[in-house]
């Protein structure tokens, strides 16, 4: 026998009691199994294909779990102590056999989670999947809006993570961001000394970001990710299911039928069932393993793959110890802040004798009407059902260009925030050399 | 108020007053999980608000009026800028009023002549932040990138004890403020 095929036998042994001799055996078997009761028996070609969804959404997951299983092993490793942060994470670095190894797949992971799930948004949007289609007790709109906390908490686990080595990086990242706290009006100075646990930053700051980072806001992001999954299950598969079932209604063409006599009554619609999303199982349908299951490996094995090969390219950075008095020049925060650190600076607003912080405008007002915007907007869309589970739908054209066009202004902000700016937040082009500047003062 | 199902009691109950009994029973359970969950949440959110901070006092020493030498000196741990110029003295805070960054102390080639608020003056040095680029003039008044208001200047006094010299942290003063000893 071969290796695969007694490994094969073995997991057969441990986890089935019988062979499914039918497909119908099978599927049941999947809703019995406590790993793939997640998964319907059965799904449509078009949502397992590699070119509607991308498959953003199972890569964030997927990079989730390796933050989740490095995490775990480096809070083995971390200690949160303003004396003792700095020389642990240096420990990690040069002294733990593999820490490098952890900390750069940590790190490089929860860029690559920024981006995705910043992507998978932008996907969800150009298709129109936030949109309810056929199926009528979909809610789709809500799970947007819980895709979009999410977004912010992936956001706010970046931040609180950044901090935890003590470094200049972190010091300045946790100045800079808690000011912007406190520019807000009212609220603002108390929001920030809650935040601290002080007033200036300290042990207090450091153990509240590193209890956020290391176990509230996971247990968050894991709370909504399970209902995220669960409301796609429930709104009827991806959107790219609806859009399969108009088109077999349209290929078909039924009997038209306007009422329907039930043991219960008359019904509107053409028949009791017409809540579900009605797929052809023969034609468009596939089981889910090992379609789904096989693809959903692959995807995490090159997401691994990716995380590993970056991680030995790419080594986590560690800058000079903090240091309260010495600002570095330029400081700047993580690339995916930096947008907005390129807006803090553009937009103090000078109203004869009142001056608007631009941290305040920048930094809280702007972020909040863009996620505003992005709540309402599915309740505002009203394209037909035909725009929805299709990339750029003719009917979406303009409010997909003004999302892109958005997306588009954030990219260039923090392209410029990343290359384009040096010293004293100088614009520099990039064959410009930087002046060389004293270290203190 | 319809938490719970109610399941139909095999005994029909023609008294009115068990029914009632019964809501009663259940406002009263609701009413308690919430008392009791409003408490634990003000509890825990009260215990994250410290009652004594560790923090170093607002108001502190920096040695005789002698010792610090002429013109700037940094004080690191506080970011403060104090000069001396001759016999006068003012400190004026190293914190940018944008963001908080700790703005540099930058010497110009040569002095700048400007009018800050209707008055002349002649700018030796600025202050420039690392993190916006905001600018600052030699007193402390913001003049460009997104700093709202001017540098912060601090209160000093000569100790009457022992005739150091003491930053007020806590106090701020105006830009004519000079100490003289």
């Amino acid at each position: 026998m071969s290796f695969i095929a007694s490994v094969k036998n073995i997991y057969h042994k441990l986890l089935w009691t019988w062979n499914p001799g039918s497909e119908k055996e099978a599927g049941d078997a999947i809703v019995k199994n406590l790993m793939l009761h997640w998964f319907p028996n059965k799904i449509s070609k078009g949502s397992v294909s590699w070119k509607y969804s991308l498959w953003l959404g199972t890569i964030s997951f997927v990079l989730f779990m390796i933050l989740v299983f490095t995490g775990l092993v480096l809070m083995f490793l971390y200690v949160p102590s303003v004396e003792r942060a700095y020389s642990s994470v240096k420990d990690i670095e040069f002294v733990v056999s593999f820490g490098w190894l952890l900390r750069a797949m940590h790190r490089i992971a929860a860029h690559l989670m920024v981006a995705l799930v910043f992507l998978h948004m932008m996907r969800v949007f150009l298709t129109g999947a936030y949109k309810n289609g056929t199926s009528t007790d979909a809610k789709r709109p809500l799970n947007w809006i819980v895709g979009l906390v999410l977004l912010v908490l992936t956001l706010l686990l970046s931040f609180t993570g950044y901090l935890l080595p003590w470094d200049q990086l972190a010091y300045w990242a946790i100045t800079v961001g808690t000011n912007i706290a406190s520019s807000a009006p009212l609220i603002g100075k108390g929001t920030r000394f809650f935040l601290l646990g002080s007033n200036e930053i300290n042990q207090n700051a450091l153990i509240r970001f590193y209890v956020l980072h290391v176990f509230f806001l996971p247990m968050i992001v894991l709370f909504l990710f399970s209902y995220h999954m669960w409301r796609v299950r429930k709104d009827g598969g991806l959107a790219i299911v609806d859009r399969e079932a108009l088109e077999e209604k349209t290929e078909q063409t039924p009997p038209v039928k306007t009422k329907t006599y039930s043991l219960l009554g008359i019904t509107s619609g053409a028949t009791v069932h017409v809540q579900n999303t009605m797929v052809d199982e023969e034609k468009n349908s596939i089981p889910a393993v090992p379609n789904l299951t096989r693809r959903i490996w692959l995807v995490t094995l090159f997401t691994v793959l990716v995380v590993v090969v970056l991680s030995i390219l790419f080594r986590a950075p560690l800058e000079a110890p903090a240091n309260p008095s010495v600002t570095p020049n330029p400081a700047k925060a993580p690339w995916y802040f930096l947008w907005l650190q390129e807006i803090v600076t553009d937009t103090t607003i000078n109203l004869g004798i009142i001056t608007i912080n631009g941290a305040f405008i920048g930094g809280i007002v702007l972020p909040a009407v863009l996620i505003m915007l992005a709540v309402w907007w599915p309740y505002r869309d009203s394209s037909s059902i035909n725009s929805v589970g299709v990339w750029f739908a003719p009917e979406r054209r303009r409010q997909n260009m003004v999302f892109i066009a958005i997306c588009v202004m954030i990219i260039i902000f923090t392209i410029i925030g990343t290359y384009l700016r040096g010293p004293y937040w100088n614009f520099y082009f990039p064959w410009e050399d930087w002046p060389t500047m004293p270290v203190r003062f | 108020m319809k938490f719970f199902r109610k399941k139909e009691s095999p005994i029909k109950s023609e008294d009115a007053q068990s029914d009632s009994r019964r809501s009663f029973l259940q406002k009263l359970g609701l009413g308690g999980v919430l008392v009791s969950l409003a408490g634990f949440s003000f509890q825990s959110v009260r215990s994250l608000i410290p009652n004594v901070l560790y923090e170093a006092p607002q108001k502190f020493k920096i040695g005789f009026p002698s010792s610090l030498s002429d013109g700037m000196t940094f004080l690191e741990e506080r970011r403060i800028y104090v000069f001396k110029e001759g016999r006068s003295f003012y400190a004026i805070s190293g914190e940018c009023t944008h963001l908080g960054c700790t703005v540099k102390y930058t010497k110009l080639n040569q002095p700048k002549h400007v009018e800050v608020n209707g008055q002349k003056k002649e700018i030796p040095f600025e202050f420039h932040c690392p993190c916006h680029g905001s600018k600052f003039y030699s007193d402390g008044t913001n003049y460009a990138g997104p700093a709202p208001q001017p540098l912060h200047w601090f209160k000093m006094e000569v100790s009457p004890d022992d005739g150091q010299l003491i930053v007020h942290m806590e106090e701020e003063v105006d830009q004519n403020f000079r100490l003289t000893v």
